[in-house]
């Protein structure tokens, strides 16, 4: 499946070498990266380059603007994402250029999973590219919810839990590829619907096709025609779901909660539901 | 913050508390070599994904599940394997994947 966010290997082996094109590998832990890449990719560190360093927040638009410029990233390259974890990071780090107003972001569908097991070629060599003087814009907030918006949209609009059902239902606390830790509460957010990534990935990473896509959220009962919340653990899955409606099925009120589970868990006096069901507004 | 990301082989088990937790491990290997690409993913009982990990340039996963049943399903070019298993509080599964 193509369109102007997503684009295949056929389209990719087509512009490895496109000077205008910049492929750039996003993960939690660039060992992968180093190891080995798409040819000409270049690295962002999920956590090290787009996480303050103090604060639990985003590098403002002036260090995003500092950041591309040094990775030598203009505002009119084609930027396309590919990461591990079924692109998880990288379609956080899609809807992260877009809400700093990136032109021209796609994903590259499948992401390295998919390019690993169909045996293409990875390098090792990291490209090196001039600096340039990108200018961020100022964040597009349509595409950002943040705790209020998410505690007011109790019961008014749609929220979507998409981490896995044992995690929505209090019974994990963090996927299971990591340690489970012991100080957080588990649970959902009351009323969120749970719709789990996973069910818009195919084995190999790459999307579901959008008829798959459309009977997954009409399936769950959830009405595209209102505004909707969508959040995981930390932001990045729930990413992946906001590509999927906003991007794949042009849904235009959807918003991601990067703060998610990690920061409505940990929140003092607000209602929880634990089970696999909803919960009551 | 700690992030969601999985780490190539799963996270060490160096600092973990194994009494706390519910691990299922293994290896995976072809042709009587470790298999150096692939995934490995967990499903619940319900077969609903739960985590994936890649494989260790040895063939290494580990994942930190709950007390249950579980599948341990395998991708690598060209294959797949589906193993049965189930983990309990302060247990390791250790597996043995062969893929023909």
């Amino acid at each position: 499946m193509t369109n102007n966010s997503l684009v295949d290997a056929t389209w990719a082996l087509a512009h490895l070498d496109d000077a205008k094109v910049v492929f750039i590998e996003v993960d939690e832990d660039i060992q992968a990266y180093a190891a080995n890449h798409i040819k000409n990719a270049i690295a962002l560190n999920w956590q090290s380059d787009l996480q303050d360093a103090v604060r639990r927040d985003f590098v403002n638009k002036e260090q995003f603007s500092a950041l591309l410029s040094a990775k030598g990233v203009s505002n009119d390259d084609t930027v396309i994402l590919y990461g591990g974890n079924n692109n998880w990071f990288a379609a956080y780090a899609f809807w992260y250029f877009k809400l700093y107003g990136h032109g021209d972001v796609r994903l590259l569908d499948g992401g390295r999973k998919k390019w690993e097991l169909d045996g293409r070629e990875l390098v090792s060599e990291v490209p090196t590219r001039a600096a340039t003087k990108y200018v961020a814009k100022e964040q597009d907030l349509s595409i950002r919810s943040f705790r209020d918006d998410v505690l007011n949209a109790i019961g008014t609009k749609n929220l979507v839990d998409v981490r896995s059902p044992d995690e929505y239902a209090g019974r994990l606390l963090a996927p299971a590829h990591l340690p489970q830790e012991a100080a957080r509460i588990g649970g959902h957010i009351p009323t969120a619907a749970n719709i789990p990534w996973s069910k818009a990935a195919n084995d190999d990473g790459s999307f579901k096709s959008i008829a798959e896509l459309k009977a997954l959220y009409e399936g769950a009962g959830v009405d595209l025609n209102k505004e909707t919340i969508a959040y995981c653990r930390i932001g990045e899955r729930s990413a992946h779901s906001w590509f999927v409606l906003h991007e794949l099925l042009g849904v235009k009120n959807v918003s991601n909660y990067d703060g998610s589970w990690t920061e409505y868990g940990s929140l003092v006096g607000v209602p929880v539901a634990v089970g696999d069901e909803p919960g009551a507004a | 913050m700690s992030g969601c990301g999985a780490v190539v082989g799963g996270v060490s088990l160096d600092n973990v508390d194994v009494k706390t937790q519910s691990v299922i491990q293994g290896v995976v290997s072809q042709n009587d070599a470790p298999a150096s690409v692939g995934y490995v993913r967990l499903l619940d009982k319900n077969d609903e994904f739960v985590a994936e990990v890649p494989v260790s340039k040895q063939g290494e996963f580990r994942f930190f599940a709950a007390p249950g049943n579980w599948t341990v399903v395998t991708l690598i070019p060209g294959a797949t394997n589906r193993t049965p298993v189930s983990a309990a509080l302060g247990k390791i599964v250790d597996l043995e994947i062969v893929i023909s």
